[in-house]
Order: structure tokens, then C-alpha cells, then sequence
């Protein structure tokens, strides 16, 4: 099976649809007005404004922080449950994958205030100093991103030749040998993909963000939509715009740079 | 693959532990709260006694919310089948591109979405505005659709990425159509990323609320508004975590339900 | 009149933000520990150099965050304060968190600018006697309008209510005891509607209007004025104010029958880490100067008779901003209705929009 033009035509208008919004994001970054929705002048003023606007950065360097951290730990977690799914027999396994739906199911408004509960009454929002404040945050997006991140990489598991760790194993390599010369590679794109996931839940994630922030570790989706009341302006716009053009200058680079796979 | 777990228990520990930690600590110690108060009763305004009552869930019961479910699940439904018909051949296109390629063309299906979601909504109704669908269920499904592809993508492609060419190209060989090698071969054996895209989609769905304010009008109202409303201005967490736990119960059923007819087929 | 309203931190130094955006979080670390309040506020609800101005009478510097609206302000609250020193909740919202014991008694001693406030605003009903707050600004919800498309302007909410040739121009405030209570307020009855039967009523006359709603959600009608989607739309005062300066089409008009009064107050929540500090804010901005440079930037009505006094005739005579005291005198405050009241809000607005 090849990329065939259809699929190829397909894969151009999705991703058209997808950018259609995001250019009229773009085009209303330039806007002189302060909407967002109103055209009314070309101008270079939001890009000024966002970048020296304090609290935007702020919140910018904030949403980052977390995403990062959230990132990285809700692939291994995920990726690591996944494979203990997949790979032993243990009773409570279907109540751990029901478990794990929870997140996904639960409206997030419900989560959040959960969160915010127990939060609260542990004091761990407050119990900590500035960068250390946005760990609780972290936490609570690491919790809700690993299970996305699972079922992603158990989707890839699911049907896979468990001869390959016998093989593996006969041919003497330890558990941890297994796991990072065999599993992982064979994972690697379901782990990219679990990781994109993860990454952009926690980036925009307002609802269950807003009710775990406390003062001082607020978060761009937080930010923004505490400015709805007066309509958002298109500095955040520009702000999105430097965001998606930071990342694809970034990824340009980093496909140029790649090792020409073999 | 099933090995026992006693045999391994070290690398069972070290694989299961830190997951399981994260879910009992940010999970299931807040839901448990929540699945209390769902039992109680609201005492004053901040006050909540928990009594074991069922009066959240008879009230959840009533033919008002279940309208308002009934209009969610047709939402909903009508946004996982398009996203997901979108999303299949996307996740194709994608998987059958060079390999450095391909985390390229991820990347740029996801980017989108890490722009602001308030910001990208206005931008969506901006889109549509010409078209005479805003306000309308129409535009609150083409808006869920947009925010939940890449929760198809992402799935999807993980599993299309290793399905072995080797069978389709079997499949053609033995005089099979493209359409038959699809519905026959690549269909069952995608099933899995598929039923995970279906849930990703479905499910958050079925709770959204920012959609249905903004861009369904005054006739769109979504169970996930009702939910919100219950925990911002009814201020009414014991009948908001009752609504919540019955999507809870529901999907649990449906997909019991869904592996009891899968056990039954074999 | 600057074309924007100026956002606090935005005047900041531009190496100061990017450091901020540079250094992660992790590098930032612990400063020198400087006396510090936490504010929590609603978005461009504050002078362009308050915050600096405080910070430089006082030593303490401001940590300034926005909320969207007073339900949301509850929830966070609603568990244990987070941290914060200052609040803004309206009248409503500032019933229930007395009633829920969330706020501290403000100290009068050390609020000496406190005499500056107009006579009727050294009380409230829902306040008595002043214990919990101070008032910081005041408005109406009314009609906003597009003048060439709604000739006449609308005296009565028979323009809301009453308009079937509106068909979908027409947008309504999604808080359901809002919603509810004007539109008991043009049935004659009043803006704390309990009886069941007359929030039926209300209920009946909303239900009938539906089609001429384009949305019931939110408070984003001014937007929707100014995109030209809608034509008519009941808001906040204020809130039509920022958008007539954009587009002179548009006006706002405080009906007959009277509208909704709403206040929004200062208060500190319980658990407020910096009890005096926030007690130094208060007093600060009661300070004639101080109130007057907030509402020369945010155009809202003062309830400050010294600040009033530095007012512009241009401001103090705007009708917009002062509406006609006749409609005023009969226009009415929002008060808790108790859970159960609530409760059926809630259940009407769920059935409007099912309807």
C-alpha cells in the first residue's frame, strides 16, 4: 500500500481545515482594533504589547513549565502501564482499565473541582513557594494526561507477538535490556503520538487548571479566558502566532538536522 | 501476553507502581469525594451531609436532563463518526509517508491546538460565520469535530503505523477490491486504534460545554452546561457530581456491555 | 481617552518581562521577601498605574490575578482560600459568602478614607451595616442597542421580551437569576422573583420570546452587538460603554420598568495571608485621587462623593454611566434566594434552553 493521491488530497484539505482558523488567528494579530472578530487596520502594536506585558509572559513561562513536566512524566507513566496491562496477568486488571477510563470520562468541570477539594484541604496549594506552586498544577495534568497517553500505546500493544521479549529474553538480554532495545522502539511512535497528546491537553487545558491555580501561578488558558468578560484582544493572538512559529521554525530545524534514516 | 506477575515482580513494581501512585493520589482519592457527595444532600450553601440519599440521581433521572442527554449522545455521535471518517484516512496518509516525515506531519496536525482554545473558538466562528451554520447544532458539531481530531489522529496512526502492508497487499493479490481488503482486512485489524479514537472522541464530547455556549445558540444545550452550571452558579456539587458519576456509570456499561458481545462472538 | 485601556503590568519595562518569559519558572526562585498583597480582580478593572502607585506609597507590592465571574470566584473560594488578600465579588456573591462565613470583618479604624463614600453607600442590604465590605463600583444591566436598527430607542424590556420581529437579533445574559429576574421585572414583578408561580410566569414569557434569542449564554453580548449579529442585547452597563467607544452605533438605555442594580465590592477572604496589607489597599483606593483615576479609565459610576468631585463634567453627565434617575429609583438589587429558589433557576434555565 502506498500514499496514493487521494489519501495524499485528503491529507492537504484536513490540514487546511485545521490552519483555516488558525489564519484567521493569525490575520487578527495584526488587527489595529482591539478585537478579535472586528477587522479594522493593519499593525505591529499587539506584538509589542504582548512582549512586555509581565503577566502574559508569565503565564506563558507557567502553561510551558507544566506542559513540559507534565509532558515528559505522562509519557513515561503511561507508556509504563500500558506495558504492565499488556504484559502480566494480575487480579484487579480490569478495575485498573476501568481506572484508567476515569479520567477520560469524568466531565472535567467535575475533576477540577475534585481536585480543588482535596487540594485545598490539604493545603497543598498553598503549603508551597512560588516555582515549587506549580508542581500540585503539574501533578494534576500528569494525572489526567497518562491515561490518554496509555490507551494510545496499548492500542499499538494490543496484538503484538509476545515471542519478541521470549526472543529477547533467550537471546539473554535482562528486563531492562528488553525493555529499552526491543519494547521501546517498537512503541516509539505510539509514544510520540501519546506524547503530542499529553503535551497539548496540558498547553490548553483551562477547566481543571483554573480550579487548581492559586495567586501567582496562573496559566495562559487560565489568563485568557479571565479576560472574556471584555472580549479577548489580539495580543493573544500575537502571542499564539510567535507559539506556532517558535515551534515550527523548531521542528523545521530539527527535520532538517534528523539523521537520514536508513 | 499474560506472564504472572510474581515472577517478575521487580520489573511488575517498577512498570505498575508510579501509574497506579498518581491515579490513587490525583484521581481516585478526589472522585471518591465526589462519588460521596454525589449520596448527599446540600446544607446551607457550602455545607454538604452525606445521607446516602438517591435524590440527585432520581432528579438526574427525569425527563428534563434525559432530553438533554438524548440531545448530547446525537451531538456527540454525529461528532465521533465525522471525526473519525476524517481521522482514518488522515492517520493513513500520515503512517504511509517517509518515516522522517512523519513526526513532521504529526506535529502539524496537533499544532493547531496549542494555541488558545477561547482564541481558536472565535476564530472557528469567524470561519463559519459565512456559511449561515452558526448558532445552530450543526456548527457546535463542526466545532467538536475540529477540537477532537487530533484525538483521532493520534491513536489511529499509532496503530495504522505497524499494520504489516505485507496482508493488504496479500488481500489484493488474491483478487480482493480496495474496498473489500478495506472493510476485510484493514478494518478488523485497526480495530483496537479505532475503538480508542471512538472513546477519546465520544466521551469528552459528551461533556463539553464551551461549544454549545458558544456557538450553538439558544436552542443547543449540552449535558456538560448543565454539569458546569450545577458546580459554578446552582453552586449545587452534590446534583453536578450525580450528573457526572451517571456518564460515569453509563460508559462503563456500554463498554462492559461491548467486550460481553465481543467474549459471546468467540 | 487612550483607545486602549491600559492594562496594569502592561507599562512595565520590556526587560522585565522578558526575563520573566525567559528564565523558567525553576530559575526564578525566591527574590528578596518584599511585603506583598495578593489582589484578585476582575479583567480592566483598574486604573493604568494604581497597582505601581500603591506599591510606591506603601512599599507592598501588588500580585494582581483576574477571575471571569462571581461563580467562579465562589467555586475557588468555596474549599479554602487559595491565598488571596483582596477579593471583588458583586452583591450577590457577596451575600453568600457572608452567610458562608468566607469573609473577614473589615477594621473601620483602619479604613479612614471609608467617609468619602456617599451616605447611601455606608450601608447595604446586603451588607449591614458594612462589616464585610467597602463598595468599589456600581451599574445597571440594560439594553444595549444598535441605533440604525432599532430606530426608536427602547424605553421598556418589552424591546427584549416583546419583539417578534427581532427573530434571532436578540441576545440574553445566561446567569438564570438574571435572566429570570428582569424578565419578572417587565411582568411587574420583582427582581428577586420567589414565588414559583410568578417564576413560571417568567418562565412562560421567556419560553414564548426564545425565537428572537440568538444566544442565552454568557456575557458576551456586547461582542455580538458589535459584530452586527445581534441588534439588541441585555448587558451590563459597562460592558456596552467599552463597545460604544468603538462603534458610535451603538447605544445603551436603562429601561422604564426599571433594571438590574448591581455593586461590586471590596472584601478580604478568611485565611488571607497579609490581613493588614489588604486593610492599606482598601484605604488606598477609597483615596479620592485614587478611585477617580479608576473610573476615568474604566467609565463605571463611582460611589465615592470626594473622587466624584475631581470627576469631568463629560463623565458625570454621560447617561450612560449615570442613567436617568427615575428608571434608577426603580431599578433593584440582586439578593441570595436561598438554595432552594436557586435550585429552580437553575431548572428554568435548563428548560428554556431545552425548550
Amino acid at each position: 500500500m502506498r500514499l496514493t493521491l487521494p489519501l495524499k488530497l485528503v491529507l492537504a484539505a484536513a490540514l487546511l481545515v485545521l490552519y483555516a482558523p488558525i489564519a484567521v488567528l493569525i490575520a487578527f494579530s495584526f488587527n489595529s482594533g482591539r478585537r478579535v472578530s472586528v477587522w479594522q487596520g493593519f499593525s505591529f502594536d499587539w506584538y509589542v504589547r504582548a512582549a512586555s506585558d509581565a503577566r502574559l509572559l508569565e503565564a506563558f513561562g507557567n502553561s510551558l513549565a507544566i506542559a513540559a513536566m507534565a509532558t515528559v512524566v505522562a509519557t513515561l507513566l503511561g507508556t509504563a502501564t500500558a506495558i504492565a496491562l499488556w504484559r502480566f496477568a494480575f487480579r484487579g486488571k480490569p478495575l485498573l482499565f476501568g481506572l484508567l477510563g476515569v479520567p477520560v470520562v469524568v466531565p472535567e468541570i467535575c475533576l477540577g473541582v475534585a481536585l480543588l477539594a482535596v487540594f485545598a484541604r490539604t493545603g497543598l496549594m498553598t503549603a508551597l513557594p512560588y516555582p515549587a506552586s506549580l508542581l500540585p498544577i503539574a501533578l494534576a495534568h500528569v494525572a489526567f494526561a497518562f491515561p490518554f497517553v496509555a490507551i494510545v500505546v496499548r492500542a499499538r500493544l494490543a496484538g503484538f507477538d509476545p515471542r519478541l521479549i521470549e526472543a529477547s529474553r533467550d537471546l539473554g538480554a535482562g528486563e531492562w535490556a528488553t525493555l529499552t532495545r526491543v519494547l521501546l522502539p517498537l512503541l516509539r511512535p505510539a509514544m510520540v503520538a501519546g506524547a503530542l497528546l499529553a503535551f497539548t491537553l496540558s498547553l490548553d487545558d483551562f477547566v481543571i487548571t483554573f480550579f487548581t491555580t492559586g495567586p501567582g501561578t496562573t496559566t495562559f488558558p487560565v489568563l485568557v479566558y479571565s479576560m472574556v468578560r471584555f472580549s479577548v484582544t489580539p495580543e493573544i493572538n500575537a502571542a499564539s502566532t510567535v507559539l506556532i512559529a517558535v515551534t515550527l521554525a523548531l521542528a523545521a530545524l530539527a527535520y532538517r538536522f534528523q539523521k537520514p534514516t536508513p | 501476553m499474560n506472564e504472572s506477575w510474581h515472577r517478575y515482580r521487580a520489573a511488575f513494581l517498577a512498570l505498575l507502581g508510579p501509574g497506579l501512585a498518581t491515579l490513587g493520589l490525583a484521581i481516585v482519592l478526589p472522585m471518591a469525594l465526589m462519588l460521596a457527595l454525589s449520596f448527599g444532600e446540600q446544607r446551607g450553601l457550602v455545607q454538604v451531609a452525606i445521607t446516602g440519599t438517591l435524590a440527585n440521581y432520581a432528579r438526574a433521572l427525569e425527563p428534563l436532563y434525559l432530553g438533554v442527554v438524548a440531545q448530547s449522545v446525537w451531538i456527540s455521535l454525529a461528532t465521533t463518526v465525522l471525526t473519525l471518517a476524517i481521522a482514518y484516512p488522515v492517520a493513513l496518509a500520515i503512517a504511509l509517508a517517509p518515516p522522517p516525515r512523519r513526526d513532521l506531519l504529526l506535529l502539524l496536525v496537533v499544532l493547531p491546538f496549542w494555541t488558545n482554545l477561547l482564541v481558536r473558538t472565535y476564530a472557528l466562528i469567524i470561519v463559519l460565520s459565512p456559511t449561515g451554520l452558526l448558532y445552530t447544532p450543526t456548527a457546535v458539531v463542526l466545532s467538536l469535530v475540529y477540537v477532537s481530531l487530533p484525538f483521532a489522529v493520534l491513536p489511529l496512526y499509532a496503530q495504522l503505523e505497524r499494520l504489516d502492508r505485507r496482508l493488504l497487499e496479500a488481500s489484493r493479490d488474491l483478487g480482493a477490491s480496495a474496498w473489500t481488503t478495506f472493510r476485510r482486512v484493514m478494518l478488523p485489524l485497526t480495530a483496537p486504534g479505532l475503538a480508542a479514537a471512538a472513546v477519546l472522541v465520544f466521551v469528552p464530547t459528551l461533556g463539553s460545554f464551551l461549544q454549545s455556549d458558544l456557538l450553538g445558540g439558544a436552542g443547543t444545550q449540552m449535558i456538560g452546561n448543565v454539569i458546569e452550571r450545577q458546580f459554578k452558579s446552582a453552586n449545587d456539587w452534590p446534583f453536578g457530581s450525580a450528573l457526572s458519576f451517571l456518564l460515569v456509570y453509563a460508559t462503563a456499561g456500554v463498554v462492559a456491555l461491548a467486550s460481553l458481545a465481543r467474549a459471546r462472538r468467540r | 481617552m487612550p483607545s486602549f485601556p491600559t492594562r496594569p503590568l502592561g507599562r512595565r519595562a520590556f526587560a522585565g518581562g522578558l526575563a520573566a518569559a525567559i528564565s523558567l519558572p525553576a530559575l526564578v526562585g525566591c527574590g528578596e521577601k518584599k511585603p506583598q498583597i495578593r489582589v484578585y480582580n476582575w479583567d480592566t478593572y483598574i486604573g493604568p498605574t494604581t497597582l505601581e502607585d500603591f506599591t510606591k506609597s506603601t512599599g507592598t507590592e501588588v500580585r494582581y490575578d483576574l477571575f471571569a465571574d462571581n461563580a467562579e470566584l465562589f467555586a475557588k473560594l468555596r474549599e479554602g482560600n487559595p491565598g488571596y488578600d483582596v477579593i471583588v465579588p458583586s452583591n450577590d456573591t457577596v451575600e453568600r459568602m457572608i452567610r458562608s462565613d468566607m469573609l473577614l470583618p473589615i477594621d473601620r479604624a483602619r479604613i479612614p478614607n471609608f467617609a468619602n463614600l456617599e451616605q447611601a453607600f455606608q450601608d447595604a442590604a446586603f451588607d449591614k451595616g458594612r462589616k464585610f465590605t467597602v463598595p468599589y463600583f456600581w451599574g445597571t444591566v440594560g439594553i444595549g442597542y444598535r441605533k440604525s436598527k432599532v430606530p426608536t430607542p427602547p424605553t421598556s424590556w418589552a424591546a427584549i421580551f416583546d419583539n417578534p420581529s427581532m427573530k434571532g437579533r436578540i441576545s440574553v445574559l445566561g446567569e438564570p437569576a438574571q435572566l429570570i429576574g428582569i424578565a419578572a421585572k417587565y411582568l411587574g414583578y420583582s427582581i428577586n422573583v420567589r414565588d414559583p408561580e410568578q417564576i413560571k410566569a417568567a418562565e412562560d414569557l421567556l419560553i414564548k420570546a426564545k425565537p428572537t434569542f440568538l444566544t442565552i449564554a454568557g456575557d458576551d453580548g456586547q461582542d455580538r452587538l458589535l459584530r452586527g449579529e445581534v441588534d439588541l442585547c441585555m448587558e451590563h452597563s459597562g460592558d456596552i460603554l467599552q463597545v460604544m467607544k468603538e462603534d458610535s452605533d451603538l447605544a445603551f438605555a436603562l429601561p422604564k420598568e426599571g433594571g438590574l442594580l448591581w455593586q461590586d465590592c471590596l472584601a478580604i477572604p478568611k485565611g488571607a495571608p497579609n490581613v493588614e496589607g489588604a486593610h492599606a489597599f482598601i484605604d488606598f483606593i477609597l483615596r479620592p485621587d485614587v478611585h477617580a483615576a479608576i473610573a476615568a479609565t474604566i467609565r463605571y459610576p463611582l460611589p465615592n462623593a470626594a473622587a466624584k468631585k475631581l470627576m469631568q463634567p463629560d463623565y458625570l453627565n454621560d447617561p450612560a454611566i449615570y442613567p436617568p434617575a427615575d428608571a434608577l429609583a426603580r431599578s433593584e438589587t440582586e439578593t441570595y434566594p436561598g438554595e432552594a429558589v436557586q435550585r429552580l433557576y437553575d431548572e428554568t434555565l435548563t428548560r428554556l434552553r431545552a425548550a
